[in-house]
């Protein structure tokens, strides 16, 4: 089959999507009039069975309509404000030979995309909004970002045949569908993830709001008719999968010529590099002080970004060389980035490997002011509300103070079971040395093999978790009395700087207390040495129950 | 009326007939030998009448009856009494096997609770025995954790633990050889974690070395060393086969390396589920292998002056087991006599799991009673 005929033949199916219904209904009217013939006592029948069946058919006519597509949450960007992206912006779709789009919203993500709002099913072309990611103009250079949005572009173009973007359009709008009825019948996920939303301010600051929960898509008619219309979207998918797989290959085809083979190339491996990073910041760097409701400097919270990628360079590069797995679906029209990397750098070389090597973020007006103004735009209420930490070490050692002062651990549950009181150190330190402490650990969440082993083996089962945990409790105690600092560092994870000069040979110290107050005969003496002494009578007087 | 009854009655006459057919078929088959549970039978009574024991008998722990000395310092460790245990181990004196013996007693108690141990070290600060007792425990212990499924059955934890304590272990065994002086048990001790870690052949041989070294002829050290060389831990086949060969080769009658091969042999024949062992057993090598073992075994128990000396009851064990299948019925009851009771050991542990060895245990002694009995029928007639 030609491409064209491929496309013509999607576009049929396509148009089958829309018109299911109406096939469904055409077929329980033929049955009803075949009925016409029958006994009258069956034609009753009949019509009354069509009648029930053609209840479900005509509330799924209604089903396709889609929510209106939202344009997410982010910072329109003017062309008074940014004349220089718009430039780019202009220029590339002139070259790609498609409409400019009529907005640009810089966004949050890891991404950028053209947003079209869609007339008659993704027939015909509407408005167009282009969605840039603040995170990923961080992580690209001019070049890289060009190609990115040239490849976006591609996908309006069309890859070999004029049918091309039709097809396209309407594989996005059935994706749509299929994903909006996922989300409306599986109302446990979306109960799910509503609940997650709730519970995590880290999830919200990322942007994603908690979304009401929609639960009109209880009826198992509603499910039966999403059955069919999932079955049919997957098989119009599957259909014209070798048209989208091949757009893909033609807007990179498209992106390499108009920015350059070799920024095209390193954008697609940036890419999944960037999108890991960035939710490595979020959770390490940006969120760090949430627990503490201390949020980064002013624009910080998205500007760290680029510090985290600058110091970070040499992970980087490594996580660079490999390429990421194969995607799953076999619905997606994304072919996997190896193939496509493969594919752009076998392209003859164009000479232009040194085209702009600036960074993306240049492009903007003001960087900093950008994301500033993202902030509010993005981020949940409830963040903005926060303290402002004077800088990123402050922000680290609220957040660590928080997250260490209300810890509660396995250990701390068990020890409040074994000792019917309020577990803390001391209480621990004591029943250790009283020799109770592995009745103690027989009370921790244990595996089936700890749990059935005895003696010294049970011992040994137990020993490396509780190390762990007491080292943690330890460290949340000197930081409850003010003991510890942290270091803060963009290149490497956070560390603990305990009391006592120097930090290494502290540290051996803590390991060794420790291992010394969990040894076969405990001596909690270096311990109790390292922790700051206790008010008399502060929770000393634990009741040790006897086992 | 009365016609109608005899009617009746001469019609029920062949249906009462059936009936009693019917019955007589089924009380004769309930009744009826089968000749195969005949055979099985007669092969229990055969083992009874030479005052052999029925599987639910046998004691599946040991090799042996218990060593009331060593139970008697059991109970007295257990009790805290850690100095029973430092004198059990210190009366072996020089003879490096029977210390061998003692330190896996002490080491499997150890194993499982280790107060006592704990008290014997700080007690005796640099003590070569109890070092020594420590690294054997610590070995055992690290396959308590480990468990004795096979590695997929084996949880990440377990194995975590097992790596861990293991190389505990093999600090522990330095301390020990550097304690040592010139026994050899402490590098017999290490040889199970070069299984388990996976020493190379070049670090193995070295601790082989160190142990013949201080006594060549160790039956401890050449059967740990054996299941190094077995293809299932480090080894191949071949290097087991030639390992046994060589230590059979160079034991003189009483030391009871001829053992080595023999064991190398059922190793070998237990990795190979298509080998006839009714045909392997008897090839040339593996009678004169057996004729060898039996003399020595003759040495070794006049030497010992007890037949059923601890010493040469794995040996027994094995020669039970090849004689039976080379067809030598009047040989292997022999050692059948001497090792009844307790089969907790080679090669019967290997034939399936506990309890159910018991029965391939019984099954192969039974059938070589029978035959012993047979032949002594036979000979009773022609007499």
């Amino acid at each position: 089959m030609s491409s064209t005929l491929r496309a013509v033949r999607a576009l049929i199916l396509l148009a089958g999507f829309q018109l299911l219904s109406l096939v469904l209904l055409g077929v329980l009217a033929a049955v009803d009039w075949a009925a016409v013939h029958a006994p009258s006592s069956v034609t009753g029948k009949v019509w009354l069975v069509s009648v029930v069946l053609a209840v479900p058919v005509i509330r799924g006519m209604f089903m396709l309509r889609l929510p209106k597509l939202e344009e997410p949450p982010g910072v329109p960007l003017t062309e008074e404000a940014e004349p220089r992206l718009w430039a780019v912006v202009r220029e590339l779709a002139a070259a790609a030979g498609t409409r400019a789009p009529d907005g640009i919203i810089l966004t949050a993500d890891v991404n950028a995309s053209v947003m079209e709002h869609p007339r008659l099913g993704g027939l015909l072309p509407g408005r167009r909004s282009l969605h840039i990611g603040l995170p990923l103009l961080t992580g690209l250079s001019e070049a890289q970002f060009r190609s990115v949005l040239a490849h976006e572009y591609g996908h309006y173009v069309g890859g070999d045949t004029r049918l091309g973007p039709v097809v396209a359009r309407g594989r996005r709008q059935i994706q749509r569908t299929i994903a909006h009825f996922h989300e409306k019948a599986d109302k446990k996920v979306a109960r799910e993830r509503a609940a997650q939303e709730k519970k995590s301010a880290r999830r919200v600051a990322k942007g994603k709001k908690a979304k009401e929960i929609d639960t009109t898509g209880a009826g198992a008619t509603y499910r039966a008719m999403a059955k069919i219309y999932t079955w049919y979207g997957t098989f119009f998918l599957r259909a014209s999968l070798s048209t989208g797989r091949a757009q893909e290959f033609a807007a990179d085809r498209n992106a390499a010529r108009l920015a350059g083979r070799d920024a095209t190339a390193s954008a697609l491996r940036e890419i999944p590099v960037l999108a890991n990073a960035y939710d490595f910041y979020l959770d390490r760097y940006a969120t760090l002080g949430l627990d503490a409701r201390t949020m980064p400097p002013h624009g910080a919270f998205f500007g760290g970004f680029g510090d985290m990628l600058g110091a970070r360079e040499l992970q980087l590069a490594e996580m660079r060389a490999e390429l990421p797995e194969p995607e799953r679906s076999p619905y997606d029209s994304h072919p996997p980035i190896a193939e496509r990397v493969h594919a752009v750098e076998s392209l003859p070389d164009d000479g232009r490997a040194d085209d702009g090597r600036g960074a993306a973020l240049d492009i903007l007006a003001d960087a900093r002011a950008a994301a500033a103004a993202l902030e509010p735009a993005v981020l949940a209420e409830e963040l903005l509300g926060f303290r402002r930490a004077a800088d990123w070490a402050d922000v680290l050692r609220s957040g660590m103070t928080a997250r260490l002062g209300d810890l509660d651990t396995p250990l701390h549950r068990a020890l409040a079971v074994y000792t019917k009181s309020a577990p803390t150190l001391p209480a621990l330190l004591k029943v250790i040395d009283e020799g109770h402490l592995w009745q103690l650990a027989r009370r921790l969440p244990l595996s089936d093999e700890a749990s059935a082993a005895q003696g010294r083996a049970f011992r040994e089962f137990v020993r490396p978790s509780l190390e762990g945990l007491v080292h943690t409790w330890v460290i949340s105690e000197l930081s409850k009395q003010g003991l510890l600092d942290w270091e803060f560092s963009w290149s490497e994870s956070a560390t603990v700087v305990l009391p006592g000069g120097d930090p290494e040979a502290a540290g051996e110290a803590l390991a060794a207390a420790v291992a010394a107050a969990l040894a076969d005969h405990p001596d909690t003496a270096p311990l109790r040495a390292l922790l700051p002494p206790v008010p008399a009578g502060a929770g000393t007087d634990t009741d040790i129950e006897s086992v | 009326m009365t016609v109608l009854l005899w009617v009746l009655g001469i019609l029920a006459l062949p249906v009462v007939a059936f009936g009693l057919y019917i019955g007589f078929v089924f009380v004769k088959t309930f009744i009826k030998h089968d000749p195969s549970a005949d055979d099985e039978n007669a092969g229990a009574e055969a083992a009874a009448k030479l005052g052999l024991l029925p599987a639910t008998r046998q004691d599946l722990d040991r090799p042996g009856a218990a060593d009331p000395a060593a139970e008697a310092v059991l109970q007295a460790v257990r009790g805290g009494d850690w100095e029973s245990g430092a004198r059990f181990l210190a009366e072996a004196g020089r003879d490096w096997e029977e210390r061998g013996r003692r330190v896996s007693i002490l080491g499997h108690e150890a194993a499982k609770e280790d107060a006592w141990l704990l008290a014997w070290r700080a007690a005796r600060p640099g003590d070569a025995d109890a070092a020594l007792v420590n690294a054997e425990s610590m070995i055992y212990l690290a396959w308590d954790i480990r468990g004795s499924m096979q590695a997929k059955n084996t949880t990440r934890e377990q194995f975590d633990g097992f790596h861990r304590v293991l190389a505990q272990a093999r600090e522990a065994c330095a301390e020990a050889q550097a304690l040592g002086g010139d026994d050899p048990n402490p590098f017999v001790v290490e040889m199970p974690l070069a299984m388990g870690l996976g020493y190379s052949h070049k670090d193995f041989n070295e601790l082989w070395d160190q142990a013949v070294k201080r006594a060549p002829h160790h039956l401890g050290a050449h059967q740990s060393a054996l299941q190094y060389w077995c293809a299932k831990w480090r080894g191949s086949h071949d290097l087991a086969l030639s390992f046994g060969r060589e230590a059979a080769a160079k034991g003189i009658p009483g030391q009871l390396l001829t053992l080595v091969l023999l064991e190398a042999h059922f190793e070998y024949e237990f990795a190979h589920e298509d080998i006839d062992e009714d045909e392997y057993y008897k090839r040339p090598e593996l009678m004169r292998a057996v004729d060898a073992a039996l003399l020595d075994l003759a040495a070794a128990a006049a030497e010992a002056g007890d037949p059923k000396a601890r010493r040469l009851l794995p040996m027994r064990h094995m020669l039970a087991y090849m004689l039976y299948w080379q067809d030598r019925y009047e040989a292997a009851m022999e050692q059948f006599k001497l090792i009844d009771g307790h089969i907790g050991t080679a090669p019967w542990s290997y034939l399936a799991g506990k309890p159910r060895f018991a029965e391939r245990y019984t099954a192969i002694r039974d059938f070589t009673a029978q035959r012993v009995l047979e032949a002594s029928q036979a000979r009773d007639v022609t007499a």
